[in-house]
């Protein structure tokens, strides 16, 4: 039997009471060092584990052996099923050419398809890297068919979105909310410093067609890897 | 259609148009194929390969679909992947063992293939 997404993490099924539709557009928003990158990594390797599908992870802020080398400190194994897909060989081989690197992305992925049709989730970290090396007159239109695309493919995807700091929950940049009102999800993973000491929470924002809880919930990381815990306030 | 003489050279045009794309469309669909077939002699990096291919198949395959067939070959272990000498940037592959038996195989299945489609088609 097919294993569920929302089972990928441990604690997962505690704020996420249904499966993940495919299709859907997931935002995953943070600060810097809230374990953006581990747990949507986390949850692809464990959802590819446990079922016989495939996964592309596209990292256009590092390159593959480095994004590795950090899954590794997180105790995150990557499994063969698992892509990942950097451009650094092609934005330094093409150096001298102007790239559209969203339509790139757009081909990395159905060339993938093309090999695994079975392949079910995609990442992208992350977006803020693919605007800022992006130049398009019309951004608006341009994160629409990107978002299209994603979704006509079936494909649960996982945007990765960098925000200013931790604590701005529900704060975004004007900017950013055109990807919030596109978005069928979106994964907030934040800090909180309280008593005792700085906890990492993870809380669902939105996740159309879903039930979900709506608490911030400790977001955890041991040598079992990452775990999702209680409520946290 | 009309196609009186004056016609002619259009008529060609579009005949020589539609060749081209139909070229295209099989090239594109099995670029895989062509990738390893551009590694039989030595090895290249991935911009090279596009080069290599455009100028003897008239035909640009983009670096999105180019890429990630390295990648995966690679994956699978049937292409080698280095850095240049001194240029730890620029990643040349070359066929492994393996990847030599599925290229030469594939070519050869691919040019039957080929072969067949044409005699079907022929009148």
């Amino acid at each position: 039997m097919r294993s569920m997404l929302k089972d990928a993490v441990n604690g997962l099924d505690e704020i996420l009471f249904v499966e993940i539709p495919e299709g859907s557009v997931i935002l995953v928003t943070g600060a810097e060092g809230t374990l953006k990158s581990g747990l949507v990594f986390s949850m692809m390797a464990n959802h590819v584990a446990a079922n016989n599908e495939h996964a592309l992870y596209v990292t256009l802020e590092l390159n593959s052996e480095i994004h590795l080398r950090n899954m590794n400190s997180l105790l995150i194994k990557k499994e063969s099923n698992l892509h990942i897909f950097d451009y650094r060989d092609m934005r330094y081989e093409w150096m001298n050419s102007e790239l559209d690197l969203i339509k790139m992305t757009e081909e990395v992925i159905d060339s993938y398809i093309d090999k695994y049709d079975d392949l079910t989730l995609f990442a992208l970290d992350s977006l803020n890297a693919l605007y800022s090396i992006s130049e398009h007159d019309n951004m608006r239109n341009m994160i629409y068919d990107f978002f299209s695309h994603l979704r006509d493919k079936g494909l649960i995807s996982f945007l990765i979105m960098e925000s200013a700091q931790s604590g701005m929950s529900g704060q975004f940049s004007q900017f950013h909310q055109i990807e919030h009102y596109l978005a069928d999800g979106t994964i907030e993973l934040g800090m909180i410093d309280g008593k005792g000491g700085v906890k990492r929470y993870i809380r669902i924002l939105k996740m159309r067609a879903t039930k979900h809880a709506m608490e911030k919930h400790q977001l955890t990381i041991d040598e079992n890897g990452i775990s999702i815990r209680g409520t946290i306030y | 259609m009309n196609t009186s003489v004056e016609n002619v050279p259009d008529l060609c045009e579009t005949l020589e148009d539609n060749c081209k794309k139909v070229v295209d469309k099989i090239i594109k669909t099995n670029r895989e194929v062509f990738i390893m077939y551009s590694l039989l002699e030595k090895q290249m990096c991935g911009y090279d390969i596009i080069k290599e291919i455009f100028s003897r198949c008239d035909v640009f395959l983009s670096q999105g679909t180019v890429y990630p067939v390295l990648y995966t070959l690679e994956e699978e272990g049937l292409l080698h992947a280095e850095y240049s000498k001194g240029d730890m940037r620029s990643k040349k592959y070359s066929l492994t063992p393996r990847g030599r038996e599925v290229a030469e195989k594939d070519i050869e299945n691919f040019a039957k293939a080929l072969e067949q489609i044409s005699f079907l088609v022929k009148r």
